[in-house]
C-alpha cells in the first residue's frame, strides 16, 4: 500500500511537470470551451487538476498527454456549462450579477477584446456552432492535426474535417461581411461631409 | 498543416488571440494549489456525510424496531407465526434422562417469518418449552417414586413354599419328587 502511494506520488510529480508545460495551452482551450469566460475557464482548469489529483481522470498513455488533457478539459467544461444552466434556471438573476462582479480576470481580457479586429474575430467565433469552433481552435490555436482534434472532440476524423471546413467557410463569410460593413461605417466616420 | 491565403489570416488572428491569452493566464502553481487544497478538504466532507448517513440509518432502524415492538398487531402476528414447540429446543434447557420432545413425522416444516419476528417468536417458544420441560421433569420424578414404593405389609405375604411356586420342575428331577407336586395322589 505504501509503495503504491509512493509510486502514485512520483507519477503525480511527473505529471505535474508535464501539466505545467501545457498549462498555457490548456487555459486557452478551457477559454474556448467556456465561451471565453475567464473565471469559468479557470474554475474548469482547477476542476481538471482536481480530477487528476483524485485519480478520477487517469492518463493511461493511450493517446498523447495533450489530447487526453484537452479531452478532459472539454468534458469538464461541458459538464460545468450544463450545471451553470441549471443553476441559472433555479436561481434569480441576482446571482448572475454577483458572478460578473466577482470574476477578477474579466477586465484585461475584455480590454484586449476591445481591439477592433479581435473583437470582430471573437464575435465571429462565438457565432459558430460549438463543434466548428472547437475544430478551428484546435487546428489554428493549438496547432494540432485533424486526427488529434478528432481525438480530443471524441469524433471520427471525417466528422472533424467536415466541422473544420464548414467552420472555416462560415468564419470567412462572417469576417468578410462584418469587415465590409465596418469599412463603410469607418469611412463614413472618417469623412462625414462626403456622404 | 500547410496554410494558404485566408487560412493564414485566420491563423494570424488565432495567434494574436493566443498571445493575449498567455498574458492573462493564471499561474499554474496557483491553480494547482487550489485544486490540491480542495482534495484535502474533500475526504473530511465525505467522512461527515458518511457519519451523518450512518446516524440517520441507525435512528431509522431503532425507531422501526421500537414501532414493531409497540404495535399490538405485530404481537398477534408473532404469536400466530410462532413455530410449534416441538420444533424448537432451547440450548440452555437440559433434557432429563435423554428425554426429547416427540417430533411428528407427518408434520410439515413451518414457514419462516421475518428475522425480527422470528427471533421474538423463538424467545416466546423457548419460554413455553422451558415451562413444559420443568413440568415433565416433575412428572418423571413422581413416576420414579411410585415405581420404587413398597407396601409396609408386603413381608406378610411371603410363604415358605414360595420357591416352589416360582420355579418350574426340571427334566432331570426324580419321579418321586415330581409326584410330590401332584395334587391328588391315589392312596
Amino acid at each position: 500500500m505504501r509503495i503504491d502511494r509512493q509510486i502514485d506520488r512520483m507519477d503525480i510529480a511527473e505529471l505535474k511537470a508535464e501539466l505545467e508545460t501545457l498549462h498555457s495551452a490548456s487555459f486557452g482551450w478551457a477559454l474556448n470551451c467556456c465561451r471565453r469566460d475567464r473565471a469559468e475557464a479557470e474554475e474548469v482548469l482547477q476542476m481538471v487538476y482536481l480530477k487528476i489529483l483524485e485519480g478520477k481522470a487517469c492518463f493511461r498513455g493511450e493517446a498523447s498527454l495533450k489530447t487526453w488533457l484537452f479531452a478532459v478539459i472539454r468534458k469538464t467544461a461541458i459538464g460545468e456549462h450544463r450545471k451553470n444552466i441549471l443553476r441559472k434556471l433555479r436561481w434569480s438573476d441576482g446571482s448572475e450579477a454577483t458572478r460578473t462582479l466577482v470574476s477578477p480576470l474579466e477586465q484585461p481580457g475584455a480590454a484586449f477584446e476591445k481591439s477592433e479586429t479581435q473583437a470582430l474575430f471573437q464575435s465571429a467565433m462565438k457565432s459558430l456552432p460549438r463543434r466548428q469552433r472547437e475544430a478551428l481552435h484546435l487546428v489554428f490555436y493549438q496547432d494540432l492535426s485533424l486526427s488529434e482534434a478528432a481525438e480530443v472532440m471524441g469524433i471520427s476524423i471525417g466528422s472533424a474535417r467536415q466541422h473544420y471546413d464548414r467552420g472555416k467557410k462560415r468564419l470567412r463569410e462572417y469576417l468578410g461581411q462584418t469587415e465590409s460593413a465596418y469599412g463603410i461605417s469607418w469611412r463614413g466616420k472618417e469623412n462625414p461631409g462626403a456622404v | 498543416m500547410e496554410l494558404v491565403g485566408e487560412e493564414k489570416r485566420i491563423q494570424a488572428l488565432f495567434s494574436e488571440a493566443r498571445h493575449a491569452d498567455e498574458q492573462t493566464t493564471p499561474t499554474f502553481v496557483g491553480v494547482w494549489n487550489r485544486a490540491q487544497s480542495k482534495t484535502i478538504r474533500t475526504p473530511r466532507a465525505f467522512n461527515l456525510s458518511f457519519v451523518a448517513a450512518t446516524a440517520l440509518l441507525v435512528c431509522a432502524l431503532v425507531s422501526l424496531a421500537w414501532w414493531v415492538n409497540r404495535s399490538p398487531r405485530s404481537q398477534n402476528v408473532l404469536v400466530a407465526n410462532a413455530p410449534p414447540i416441538s420444533n424448537v429446543v432451547p440450548k440452555d434447557v437440559q433434557q432429563p434422562g435423554g428425554f426429547e420432545p416427540a417430533n411428528d413425522p407427518g408434520s410439515k416444516p413451518v414457514t419462516q417469518p421475518r428475522s425480527g419476528e422470528r427471533s421474538r417468536a423463538l424467545i416466546l417458544a423457548a419460554r413455553r418449552q422451558a415451562v413444559l420441560v420443568a413440568a415433565s421433569k416433575k412428572t418423571l420424578r413422581d413416576a420414579k417414586a411410585i415405581e420404587s414404593w413398597q407396601s409396609p405389609t408386603a413381608t406378610l405375604l411371603d410363604s415358605p413354599s414360595e420357591g416352589l411356586l416360582k420355579t418350574l420342575p426340571q427334566m432331570n428331577q426324580s419321579v418321586d419328587e415330581l409326584k410330590s407336586f401332584l395334587p391328588n395322589q391315589p392312596k
